[in-house]
């Protein structure tokens, strides 16, 4: 397999969060340090707001898909796209999103990306 | 040259079925199934449609950069097949383009390397491998074209993953016996994620050599995860090595129900401030509690609830010293009063939580305010779903100081997370939330979800669908109502007040106003009798009780009785149940009144002295020196009256005999200054009628004295 993988949570208390547009799961450190290997354009790496805004510790279930492309449950999911990782199955994002949505979708648009808010609970 | 695309392919992900040829390995594996699959490209469709027209409308899937594959899988077919004979097939295919879809064998034989055929449902997919056929030909040009389609899909590859977010799509991805199957393996408790993370760096660390696909841990099914593979064989080699799975448990999860594996989540009942909950662990367990606040990052709720404190056992506690442990004791619900504490020397700190402003007073640790013990407990050990409550709980939680405007807010929740209400065609509802609120109408049709009502207001269309949780059953004041569940079931009466969600109904049986749930009641005609008897004991019954006091039944209820007791001082009705009735009282007793008259059952007497002063009526049930008299006027206890034998007096005839003299003083003159003396000698002659009714009960029964006719001597 030639891409390579997201790194793997180090840990699994309550700083782990999910991704919000690609549902990848990491914690709170690893995505301020390296950002979301699926979505570059949202720029979290360094900066701890973007970290907050765009991924939610709030979400159900997790898969770690090593091979996408041939993976069924992750064709199911619709990560089937996206680098082998960990990812969470459902977001249950307590906040109203459209405050969320509508800057997620804005990031998105600058580089041309169709943003879809994940499935939730 | 085609191998080496099919090898580009594998990098760029696709949502494609994966098709599994027994007769090739790996590397081919890839290439092959794209050809079978045959998705089109929109170039695709432009070049096929010169052949064949269907193909490219059912090319509706999702664009890949399948072009390649296609191409390659193409070329590796013009090394084998000669030529002419697929231009000969290229004839067939456009014309018999259905008939070879079903044709698996016919396939095979001209295609060797796409080895097993798709046995799958995609027709379009076939299509396009016919169509395939015809290439051959223009091997430069596909060259040209996968580079520019490939341009094209770098770009836009997002794009393409968004088109695929519809149910229809979600259908098409049902997992088919190509995909990898799902085995469910035992794992220690709690270390799912966990071992999830292990496995994806075992797989980083061992490449392809891993040949699970993912890994999948279910928040809410403890215990086990799955594994994505094709083989067991692969699942058990990739499981060795893991301290936290056992091998000895790997189940295979049958295919329809592998789409609920992932689809299946927990159904998150919204907690919200001023829901009604329901404790489900510790000394609160089914205790009804209201949610304060809700804490979502940390899945905790704080819940107020009514305290259950021993305060003695708190203190001593807090003091050091041994508290015998009564397990089984759970101390009643009451609320704190802070005073008690303080007497008790424990100390109580009043705190102020930043976040609120309000103040709390802290005793060992728990936090009080009102009187209500505010806990913070985790989501886990409170259930919120169909939480029903009786009137007499709610009330209870009406804070001791303010009177009711928190009750009409948790009514509201608790209406909304209340299981189906029972409305039946007809019935009058209001429509208490949303848009229409306040809207009248009647109920035409209950669906599962949505009820149809007919709405009272003109210019509105015939019948609405409204959410049944939107909906509330409206009486007015007047109407005639019968309670069909609850704690009063089965009474009738005639609503009096409505309260939003309450009504106050005027009972018939018992005369008294009842609070009800609107929801518990229907409009009826009936009129409710009222039950007289529950197992042997029927309504003014003289009971014995098991703490040998004794009482008359006043009042059947629905699982109770409300007897008054025989204790005369203090006239008091209590609710009995049923087992603490020992036996009914039959013996006859005779007592005597003030006046050392005979009383018994059915005298009437006056009562002399005491509360019921004045009162009369005849007498039901003799006691042990105490008497229940009826009196209709009487408006406490059902009319009934205890008092003792001397403190009342005989009035008139016994009921029995019917013969009444309205003087009071007519008995005692019998007995004591017979007034009527003088003219006894007539007596004989007469065989005077006014004397019938004096002396005894026995002799005036029968309405002849017993001394007509004998003779006697006046001194």
């Amino acid at each position: 397999m030639g891409t390579a993988p997201a790194q793997i949570p180090t840990s699994f208390g309550h700083e782990l969060r999910a991704c919000l547009r690609c549902r990848l799961v990491k914690t709170y450190d690893q995505f301020r340090e390296s950002g979301c290997e699926n979505c570059p354009f949202f720029k979290m790496d360094g900066d701890n707001e973007r970290v907050v805004d765009c991924t939610t510790p709030n979400f159900n279930g997790m898969i770690s898909v090593m091979d996408p492309a041939r993976s069924w449950a992750a064709r199911w999911l619709r990560v089937g796209r996206f680098v082998p990782g960990c990812y969470t199955l459902a977001v249950s994002e307590a906040l109203p999103e459209d405050l969320q949505f509508s800057f997620l979708q804005a990031l998105c648009e600058e580089v041309h990306v169709q943003y879809v808010a994940p499935k939730r609970v | 040259m085609s191998r080496g695309r099919g090898e580009e392919d594998d990098d760029i992900e696709d949502e494609e079925y994966e098709d599994e040829d027994q007769f090739l390995d790996d590397e081919d594996y890839d290439k092959d199934e794209d050809v079978g699959r045959g998705r089109g490209t929109s170039s695709k469709k432009r070049r096929r449609s010169v052949f064949i027209d269907d193909v490219a409308e059912e090319d509706d899937e999702d664009d890949e950069e399948d072009d390649d594959e296609l191409y390659g899988g193409c070329g590796k077919k013009n090394s084998k097949a000669p030529r002419v004979a697929s231009q000969f097939f290229d004839l067939e295919a456009q014309v018999d383009s259905d008939e070879e879809e079903e044709e698996d064998e016919g396939e095979d034989d001209f295609i060797v390397e796409t080895g097993a055929d798709l046995p799958e449902e995609d027709a379009g997919r076939r299509m396009h491998r016919h169509s395939l056929l015809v290439r051959e030909d223009e091997q430069e040009d596909i060259e040209a074209l996968e580079r520019s389609i490939h341009a094209r899909y770098a770009r836009s590859s997002h794009t393409e993953y968004d088109e695929e977010t519809t149910d229809v799509e979600q259908q098409a991805l049902l997992p088919s016996v190509r995909d990898p199957k799902l085995w469910m393996v035992k794992c220690a408790s709690g270390r799912e994620r966990e071992t999830a993370a292990c496995l994806m760096q075992k797989y980083i660390d061992k490449g392809s050599e891993l040949q699970i696909r993912s890994v999948i841990a279910l928040d809410h099914l403890k215990n086990y995860i799955y594994v994505e593979a094709d083989k067991e064989a692969h699942v058990r080699e990739a499981v060795k090595g893991l301290c936290t799975l056992f091998a000895a448990k790997i189940m295979l999860v049958p295919i329809r129900e592998m789409t609920d594996v992932l689809s299946a989540e927990s159904k998150a009942v919204h907690l919200s401030r001023d829901t009604w909950v329901r404790m489900k662990v510790g000394t609160y367990k089914g205790d009804l509690a209201q949610v304060v606040d809700v804490d979502n990052v940390r899945q905790r709720v704080t819940v107020k609830l009514i305290p259950r404190i021993d305060l003695q056992a708190l203190a001593d506690k807090l003091e050091g010293r041994e508290v015998a442990k009564k397990k089984a004791f759970v101390p009643p619900p009451r609320f704190m009063n802070v005073d008690e504490a303080r007497a008790l020397h424990i100390r109580v700190e009043r705190k102020r939580n930043s976040i609120t402003g309000d103040y709390f007073e802290n005793i060992g640790g728990m936090l009080f305010k009102d009187g209500f013990l505010y806990k913070t407990v985790s989501m886990k050990s409170i259930s919120a779903q169909d939480i029903k409550t009786t009137f007499h709980e709610l009330e209870k939680f009406r804070s001791p100081s303010n009177n009711g405007e928190g009750e009409i807010v948790g009514l509201s929740t608790l209406f909304a997370n209340r299981k189906k209400t029972h409305f039946m065609k007809g019935d009058a509802v209001i429509v208490v939330k949303g848009d229409l609120k306040n809207l009248k109408g009647w109920v035409e049709k209950v669906e599962e979800e949505n009820v149809h009502i007919r709405p009272e207001m003109k210019g509105l269309p015939k019948t609405l669908a409204v959410n049944d949780k939107e909906l509330c059953k409206s009486f007015e004041p007047g109407n005639h109502v019968k309670v069909v569940s609850g704690t009063k079931e089965g009474a009738t009466g005639m609503v009096v007040k409505v309260e939003q969600h309450v009504l106050i109904i005027l009972s018939e049986t018992t005369k008294e106003h009842i609070r009800v749930f609107a929801d518990d009641v229907v409009e009826s005609s009936e009129v409710a009798t009222g039950v007289t008897k529950i197992g042997d004991y029927e309504l003014h019954d003289l009971v014995l009780l098991d703490n040998n006091s004794f009482g008359v039944i006043i009042r059947v209820e629905s699982e109770a009785f409300q007897v008054l007791q025989g204790v005369p001082e203090r006239p008091e009705a209590s609710l009995v149940k049923l087992r603490e009735i020992k036996c009914k009282l039959h013996k006859k007793f005779n007592l005597q009144d003030r006046y050392r008259n005979p009383v018994s059952v059915k005298d009437v007497v006056r009562i002399l002295e005491g509360p019921c002063k004045g009162k009369q009526g005849p007498v039901e049930h003799i006691y042990k020196g105490v008497v229940f008299v009826y009196d209709r006027h009487h408006l406490e206890n059902a009319g009934f009256i205890c008092v003792k034998a001397d403190s009342c007096c005989i009035v008139g005839g016994s009921r029995s005999n019917g013969n009444r003299n309205g003087d009071s003083f007519s008995r005692f003159s019998s007995f004591k200054t017979p007034p009527r003396v003088p003219p006894s000698p007539r007596r004989f002659a007469r065989g005077d009628p006014p004397f019938d009714s004096g002396r005894r009960h026995g002799g005036g029964r029968g309405g002849h004295d017993a001394l007509i006719g004998t003779t006697v001597k006046i001194r």
